[in-house]
């Protein structure tokens, strides 16, 4: 109950800004096109307010590998989105599940809620390279058939990953012919999640979801790639990314796990006439899927516990000067986690940040 | 160009893919623990639910299950190389009950190892029963309270299965009773089946495995017999259809799963 409030509140809160912020968008004076953003599209009447802007809107997005930190919670949500170069923010994602509490088709379902609420910071190093760091609090909590019902919370598993940029799109000039049509961005990270979050064994037994956890207690590595195209003020991202798990201190391994997704967005442009405070709103569409290797136990294979997942994706995120927020939803399209015992619902993500 | 980009992408996506597996070896298991069987009753794919469910068989009849009570013994547990560890037989014969919640059964003091395959009797060996009442110990009680027993003359019922039925010419529930078991020493309805574990059960000081079975009684007569309850719905003594029920019930049991780990609470 607790918990609801919680994330009631969150909401309430986020809400309010946000809606704040809209509501002070519409009142806007949008007086033609007044500024144009991301860098990626500029006419020659635009660019004079670009270069006054700090092209902080890079496409960029990660797949936070470890929602929860465990299995089949981790998220192809996206490490923010569109829209945010350099930031620090918060973000909170609940996540629901079903899993299956027997080993037979009539046994019980149990209700699962993975929430989270992450601190998240992208800090420039340097032109070309990022750091990347998130630190997660779970509260996870379950409901047994029985009426029963099991909590577990704490911070989770910190993962910090490095970003190269190898290809940086190329800033327009005034001339037509210093100009691109499609801008391309490619960035290629490596990084580490840390065993911070709690793994207790006594969740993986039984039949039900064995990522019921706030940490896989194991160091993994972190691959990751995010490519992005635009046109104007459209944009396609790619991603993919791989977490290499190990065996953790109790002898359990997650598998590895496997994230891709396809987003495409739009982003609408305008600014508040009087403070010259940029604003831009950006839906966003697309799908996203994660795939999971089997878990071992004392080195031998987990029944049940490799999968994949595919979820569709609609966002939008917002930017009002420095701040930039959104809210995306995923809905499974289809699944097959744990064979058939664990089914994903829903998920829900909703990010304030404060743009660097 | 364009191209330079698609082939970074391409390596990118083939060094994100290339995964490292860990071939981690379990160093040598020492010392002994309990395993636990758990005897996980179901029906047909469902869970078995006493009086509460109907399902309809292959044969065409509506079963409500009221009573699943049956006796495993003679526990062998085989290791990776071959080796079988026997459980002292004294200590081997246990009553499995749906009613009672009897439906684990702990084995103690297990040498360390990496068990492969489970080995178990389906009711009480002539041996046993040979040994008269005095040398069946407790057993002789537990399987009374739980209704395993006809008469000491003539033996414990292995299979104690009962519930009410409708078929096409049996229209008005009708109660079923299929009482399974040797009858004296004339009729040896006692059988062993063997089953192969699907992830190996780790014994050791700190390990102490749970070997999770599905049991499906639907087997008993809609298993490699087809027993029709419209034709006889109480078979106790029955020179044809026990012994048949006795290979039925052989089939009905699978192990779904092993838990491996300290296993204090299952």
């Amino acid at each position: 109950m607790n918990d609801l409030q919680n994330i009631r509140n969150i909401l309430v809160l986020l809400l309010g800004i946000f809606g704040g912020t809209f509501l002070r968008a519409e009142s806007l004076i949008d007086s033609t096109k007044v500024f144009s953003d991301f860098n990626f599209e500029t006419s020659n009447e635009d660019s004079e307010y670009n270069k006054n802007l700090k092209t902080t809107t890079e496409f960029f997005e990660f797949d936070d590998c470890d929602v929860c930190g465990c299995g089949s919670s981790g998220g192809s949500m996206g490490y923010g989105t569109i829209g945010n170069g350099d930031f620090v923010g918060l973000r909170y994602i609940t996540q629901q599940y079903q899993s299956r509490d027997g080993i037979y088709n009539n046994s019980p379902w149990i209700d699962e809620n993975f929430n989270t609420m992450q601190a998240w910071a992208r800090i420039p190093i340097s032109q070309k390279i990022k750091l990347n760091v998130i630190v997660p609090y779970h509260f996870h909590n379950r409901q047994f058939a029985d009426g029963t019902s099991q909590k577990i919370n704490g911070l989770g598993d910190i993962s910090i990953l490095g970003f190269y940029r190898l290809i940086s799109p190329k800033l327009d000039g005034f001339l037509p012919e210093q100009q691109t049509k499609f801008k391309h961005n490619l960035e290629v990270g490596v990084g580490v999640k840390l065993p911070t979050g709690e793994y207790d064994r006594a969740n993986n037994e039984g039949s039900v979801n064995p990522s019921f956890q706030v940490g896989t207690g194991s160091w993994d590595v972190l691959l990751a790639s995010n490519y992005s195209v635009s046109h104007k003020n459209w944009g396609l991202g790619l991603l993919a990314n791989y977490t290499i798990k190990t065996e953790n201190d109790q002898k359990y391994h997650f598998g590895n796990q496997f994230n891709y997704g396809v987003n495409v967005f739009r982003t609408f442009n305008t600014m508040n006439a009087k403070t010259f405070t940029p604003v831009s709103i950006s839906p966003v569409l697309g799908v996203s899927g994660e795939v999971f290797g089997e878990n071992e136990s004392y080195g031998l294979a987990v029944k049940d516990t490799k999968g994949n997942v595919l979820f569709s994706r609609i966002g939008v995120e917002s930017t009002y000067g420095k701040i930039a927020g959104g809210v995306n939803v995923m809905l499974p399209v289809s699944q097959d986690l744990n064979g058939g015992a664990v089914e994903a619902k829903f998920r829900l993500g909703i990010h304030l940040n404060f743009v660097l | 160009m364009n191209f330079n980009y698609i082939k970074s992408l391409v390596l990118i996506l083939a060094i994100s893919i290339t995964a490292c597996s860990s071939d981690d070896d379990n160093n040598s298991l020492s010392g002994e623990n309990k395993l636990r069987v758990e005897f996980d009753n179901g029906v047909n794919g469902d869970d078995l639910l006493l009086g509460a469910a109907t399902y309809t068989n292959t044969n065409g009849e509506t079963l409500t299950i009221n009573r699943f009570n049956y006796i495993v013994s003679n526990f062998v547990l085989i290791d990776a190389e071959g080796n079988e560890f026997t459980y002292p037989k004294d200590d081997s014969y246990f009553v499995i009950s749906e009613e009672n919640e009897l439906t684990e059964v702990v084995l103690e003091n297990i040498p360390a190892g990496k068990y492969v395959a489970l080995k178990f009797g389906v009711g009480v060996d002539q041996e046993k029963y040979q040994q008269g009442a005095e040398g069946q110990g407790n057993f002789l009680q537990i399987a009374e309270d739980n209704e395993m027993m006809w008469s000491w003359q003539a033996g414990y019922k292995f299979l104690n299965f009962e519930g009410t039925f409708t078929s096409e010419t049996v229209t008005e529930p009708t109660v079923f009773q299929i009482h399974m078991g040797s009858h004296g020493s004339s009729l040896d309805n006692y059988r062993e089946v063997t089953l192969q574990l699907p992830t190996q059960a780790l014994v050791s000081d700190n390990l102490s495995p749970v070997v999770h079975m599905a049991i499906d009684a639907n087997q008993v007569l809609d298993g490699q017999h087809k027993i029709k309850l419209s034709e006889k719905a109480v078979i106790m003594i029955d020179e044809v259809k026990s012994p048949q029920i006795s290979e039925n019930v052989n089939g009905m049991f699978r192990v779904d799963h092993v838990h491996n780990g300290d296993n204090i609470q299952h």
